[in-house]
C-alpha cells in the first residue's frame, strides 16, 4: 500500500510539475483539472466519508468567488460604483492587485467556513435526502440572492481586475496557486483521515446513533468536517474566479447544475469513501469531459450523462472501489480467509 | 494486469489524452492564405436563437468579403475564416473556449460572443492576451468602463434600448393632458447584464421626465413564464410595460400577452425581430414597440453589401427563415466582420498591436451605419431606432427624423 501510495502520489507531482511545461498550451485545463480534484476530495470528505450527501457544496464555492472579489476591490474602491454599468473607469496597480488576491483568497477560506459554520447549526438536523435537497436549496437560493444584491452587480455580474503582468505568466501564477490548492486539500485530507477525526467522521457515517451513543459530540464534528470542506472550496471559487476574469451569480459563482452535480458524479466514478477515489474520479472526469467536448460537439452532454448512468447503475464502487475489491491486499485491506460468506451469515443470524 | 499497472496506465491514459491533443498542430492566425477569426457563441442553451443570427451574420460577410477578393495585405490576397465554438450560454465556458482559441487554435483575431454576460467574460481573456475583439453582440455600458484597450463595439450601448419608448410615452401624455406623475410604467426584466443595463437607461429617463414606476419585477431565470407580472399589469392597468429578456423573454411575453389579453397601451420589448414575435402570434404582436439597432429601411450605404435593403434582400435569399425581418443581430455581426477587412488593409500589417490600432482609428460607412468607436471602444456614430410593428411590418417610428410612419397609439391589437 505504501508503495503504491507514494508512486501514485509522486506520479500527480510530476504531472503537476511538468504537465504545463511539456503542454503550455493546455494550462488553463490542467489547472481546471487541479480544481475538479480539489471539488471530488472536498465533497467526498463529506459524503463518501461522513456519509452526508451534500448537493449544496457549490454554496461556498461561490461565496469564496464573491468574498475574494470584493476584497480584491473593496481594499482599494468602492465596490458599488466599480459594479454600476455607469461607474467610474478604475484600474489597479501592480501592488494593488496582489495585495488584493492575496488578501482576497485568505478570506475566501475563511469566510465560507465561517458559513459553513453558522449553517451547520441548521442544516446538520437534516438527514438523507432531507440533508441533500436542504444544502441544495441554500445553493440555489443563494445564486436567486446574489443575482438581486445590485451592490456585488446583481445579475450583471462583475469583472475581476486584470492580471498586470504578461500573459502567459498570469496562466502560470493561477496555474500554481490552483495545483497548490488542489495538493494541499489532498495532503490536509491525508493526514486528518489518519487521526482519531476521520475515524469519528466514519462513525458518524457508519452508524450516527450509535456514534452519538458512545459520547461522540457528532454535531461538533460533523461541523468542523463541513468547514474544513468549505475552506478549500472557498479558495478554488476565489481562483476559478480569477481565472475565468468575470464573476456572475447564476453560471460562474454557483453553477448548481454543472460544478455541483460534477462534484458528486466524479467522486462516484472514482469510488466514493476511499482515498484515492475522488482524486482519480477527478482526473478521468475532467479528461472525458473535456475530450468530448472537443470531438463529440453537440453530444457532449449525452455522451457524460452516459458515463454518469453506466457508473450509478452497474459500477456504484467506482474505480478505485472497484480494484479495492479485487486486489484487497494492495490497498492493505486484510481479508479474514477463514471467514466465508455463509460463516458471515450464521454468523449476523446469531 | 496488476493494480500498479493498472492505476498508472489510467495516468498515462490521462497524460497521453492531453499530449495527444497538443500534437495536433494550432492552426496559425494567418494559414497560408487565410487569415483565422474566432469566435466562442451560443448554439445551444437561452441564448442560442441570437448565438446562431450572429453567426449566420458573420458567415454572410466573410462570404462576402472572400468573394470581392479577400482581404488584401502587402499586395496578397487572404481568405478570411472563423473557428467556432459553442458556450452553451454560459460565461464561465466563454472564459474556457476564449483560451482554447488562443493558445490551442492559435487565433489572433477574435469576434465577439452574443450577450453581454458572455462578452464581458470574453473581454477580460483577450485583453490578458493583448488579441482585438471586435464585437457586435455585447450592449452593456458595463463593458466600456473597465478601461479595456483591445475590444471593439459596433453596436451602440445598452441604456438607449427602451428609454425612447419612456420619453415617447411622455409626449403622448402631454399631448392627451396626462400630467408626467399620473403615466404609469410596468417593467419586467431579466437579471442579466443586458437587461440590467436596459433597465437604467430607463429608470434614468422616467426619473428625468418625473414618471411613475408601478411594477419593476425580475423575469424568472430561465425566462419561460412571466404570468406573475402580467396579472399585476391587469389589475394596475399601467399606460406602459415595458420587457428586455433576449428572445427567449421575447417569445413568452409575447405568447403569454396573447393568452391574457394584456390591452395596455404601449408595449415595448426588445428583440421581437429575433424572437419572430410576428410570426409566432400574428395579429396579436401588432403595436409592440421594438428598439433596434438598425433597420433595412434605412439610407445607409457601404461598399460590401450596398443598401441596407439590399443587405435585407441578400440575406433573407443566403438563410431560410427569415422571410418577415432581418434581426440586427445578424446585420450587425455583419459589420463587424467588416471593421476587421478594412482594418487589416488599413494596417498593412498582421501584428495584433498595429491592427489594433487600425481598429481603433476605424471611420467607415456601412450597410448597418456609421462605425467609429469612441476612447472605451462602444461605437459612438450610429444612431438608435425604435420601430413599431403594424399590421405585421416593422416600421421606424422614431427617433423622428428617421421616422418612416407615426406611431400607432394606443396600440389596437386585432
Amino acid at each position: 500500500m505504501k508503495s503504491l501510495d507514494n508512486k501514485l502520489m509522486l506520479g500527480l507531482l510530476a504531472f503537476g510539475i511538468f504537465g504545463p511545461v511539456l503542454f503550455p498550451d493546455y494550462t488553463f485545463q490542467i489547472a481546471l483539472m487541479w480544481i475538479m480534484v480539489l471539488f471530488a476530495q472536498t465533497w467526498d470528505s463529506m459524503g463518501g466519508q461522513m456519509g452526508y450527501n451534500s448537493l449544496g457544496n457549490i454554496f461556498f464555492f461561490g461565496c469564496g468567488m464573491y468574498i475574494c472579489t470584493v476584497t480584491q476591490v473593496g481594499l482599494f474602491y468602492d465596490v458599488g460604483d466599480y459594479t454600476s454599468a455607469t461607474g467610474s473607469n478604475v484600474t489597479f496597480s501592480d501592488s494593488q492587485y496582489f495585495i488584493g488576491l492575496g488578501v482576497g483568497i485568505l478570506a475566501a477560506g475563511v469566510g465560507a467556513s465561517v458559513l459553513a459554520a453558522c449553517l451547520g447549526w441548521t442544516v446538520f438536523g437534516l438527514r438523507g435526502p432531507y440533508f441533500a435537497i436542504g444544502t441544495l436549496g441554500i445553493a440555489l437560493s443563494a445564486g436567486e440572492l446574489f443575482g438581486t444584491w445590485d451592490w456585488v452587480g446583481g445579475g450583471s455580474g462583475v469583472a475581476i481586475p486584470v492580471y498586470p503582468g504578461e500573459a502567459d505568466h498570469k496562466s502560470m501564477f493561477f496555474y500554481t496557486l490552483c495545483f497548490l490548492a488542489a495538493a494541499s486539500t489532498f495532503l490536509f485530507y491525508r493526514w486528518l483521515f489518519s487521526t482519531r477525526f476521520g475515524l469519528a467522521v466514519n462513525a458518524i457515517r457508519d452508524d450516527e446513533g450509535k456514534a452519538d451513543a458512545m459520547g461522540l459530540h457528532t454535531l461538533r464534528h460533523k461541523t468542523v468536517a463541513w468547514c474544513f470542506s468549505a475552506f478549500f472550496l472557498g479558495i478554488s471559487g476565489a481562483l476559478f474566479g480569477n481565472l475565468t476574469g468575470f464573476v456572475e451569480p447564476l453560471e460562474v459563482a454557483f453553477p448548481t447544475a454543472t460544478f455541483g452535480i460534477f462534484m458528486v458524479a466524479m467522486s462516484l466514478l472514482g469510488g466514493s469513501g476511499t482515498f484515492w477515489g475522488p482524486v482519480v474520479g477527478a482526473i478521468m472526469f475532467h479528461v472525458i469531459k473535456e475530450a468530448t467536448w472537443t470531438y463529440f460537439l453537440g453530444w457532449q452532454w449525452v455522451a457524460l450523462g452516459v458515463i454518469i448512468i453506466i457508473n450509478v447503475v452497474y459500477f456504484q464502487q467506482g474505480v478505485v472501489g472497484w480494484m479495492q475489491e479485487k486486489w484487497p491486499e494492495k490497498f492493505g485491506i486484510e481479508v479474514d480467509s477463514s471467514m466465508s460468506m455463509e460463516d458471515e451469515a450464521k454468523e449476523a443470524a446469531q | 494486469m496488476s493494480l500498479r499497472t493498472t492505476l498508472l496506465s489510467t495516468l498515462a491514459i490521462g497524460v497521453a489524452a492531453f499530449g495527444l491533443s497538443a500534437a495536433t498542430p494550432a492552426s496559425a492566425m494567418v494559414d497560408g492564405d487565410t487569415i483565422v477569426l474566432g469566435s466562442a457563441i451560443s448554439f445551444t442553451g437561452k441564448y442560442s436563437t441570437n448565438g446562431i443570427h450572429a453567426k449566420n451574420g458573420y458567415n454572410i460577410a466573410v462570404k462576402r468579403v472572400n468573394e470581392m477578393g479577400g482581404v488584401k495585405v502587402g499586395g496578397k490576397s487572404y481568405k478570411l475564416k472563423i473557428i467556432y465554438y459553442d458556450d452553451e450560454s454560459t460565461p464561465a465556458r466563454t472564459a474556457q473556449l476564449l483560451e482554447r482559441l488562443i493558445k490551442q487554435d492559435g487565433v489572433k483575431y477574435m469576434l465577439g460572443p452574443y450577450s453581454s454576460a458572455t462578452t464581458l467574460a470574453a473581454a477580460p481573456i483577450t485583453e490578458k492576451y493583448k488579441i482585438p475583439m471586435i464585437e457586435a453582440e455585447g450592449a452593456s455600458r458595463a463593458l466600456f468602463t473597465k478601461g479595456y484597450r483591445y475590444l471593439f463595439a459596433v453596436l451602440s450601448t445598452a441604456e438607449q434600448y427602451l428609454s425612447a419608448t419612456v420619453s415617447l410615452a411622455a409626449d403622448i401624455g402631454a399631448k392627451t393632458g396626462k400630467k408626467p406623475g399620473d403615466i404609469t410604467i410596468a417593467m419586467a426584466f431579466e437579471n442579466d447584464a443586458f437587461s440590467l443595463d436596459v433597465r437604467e437607461g430607463v429608470l434614468d429617463e422616467v426619473k428625468k421626465l418625473g414618471l411613475k414606476v408601478v411594477i419593476d419585477d425580475k423575469l424568472p431565470r430561465d425566462l419561460s413564464d412571466m404570468s406573475a407580472t402580467l396579472t399585476k399589469v391587469r389589475a394596475l392597468k399601467p399606460d406602459v410595460l415595458l420587457i428586455s429578456g433576449h428572445s427567449k423573454g421575447a417569445v413568452t411575453a409575447g405568447r403569454q400577452i396573447q393568452e391574457m389579453k394584456i390591452d395596455t397601451p404601449i408595449i415595448a420589448m426588445t428583440h421581437c425581430e429575433a424572437a419572430k414575435v410576428v410570426d409566432k402570434y400574428g395579429p396579436s404582436a401588432d403595436g409592440f414597440l421594438c428598439p433596434t439597432q438598425w433597420s433595412e429601411t434605412l439610407s445607409s450605404t457601404g461598399k460590401y453589401f450596398g443598401s441596407a435593403g439590399d443587405f435585407d434582400r441578400d440575406f433573407k435569399a443566403a438563410y431560410e427563415g427569415y422571410d418577415k425581418s432581418v434581426p440586427y443581430q445578424s446585420a450587425q455581426a455583419a459589420a463587424a466582420v467588416l471593421v476587421w477587412k478594412e482594418a487589416f488593409e488599413r494596417a498593412q500589417d498582421f501584428d495584433t498591436e498595429k491592427v489594433r490600432d487600425a481598429i481603433a482609428a476605424t471611420d467607415m460607412q456601412t450597410f448597418y451605419g456609421a462605425i467609429r468607436f469612441s476612447e472605451a471602444g462602444n461605437n459612438i456614430a450610429k444612431p438608435f431606432f425604435l420601430r413599431q410593428i403594424q399590421k405585421g411590418e416593422y416600421h421606424v417610428v422614431a427617433p423622428l427624423s428617421y421616422a418612416v410612419k407615426p406611431i400607432d397609439y394606443p396600440r389596437k391589437p386585432n
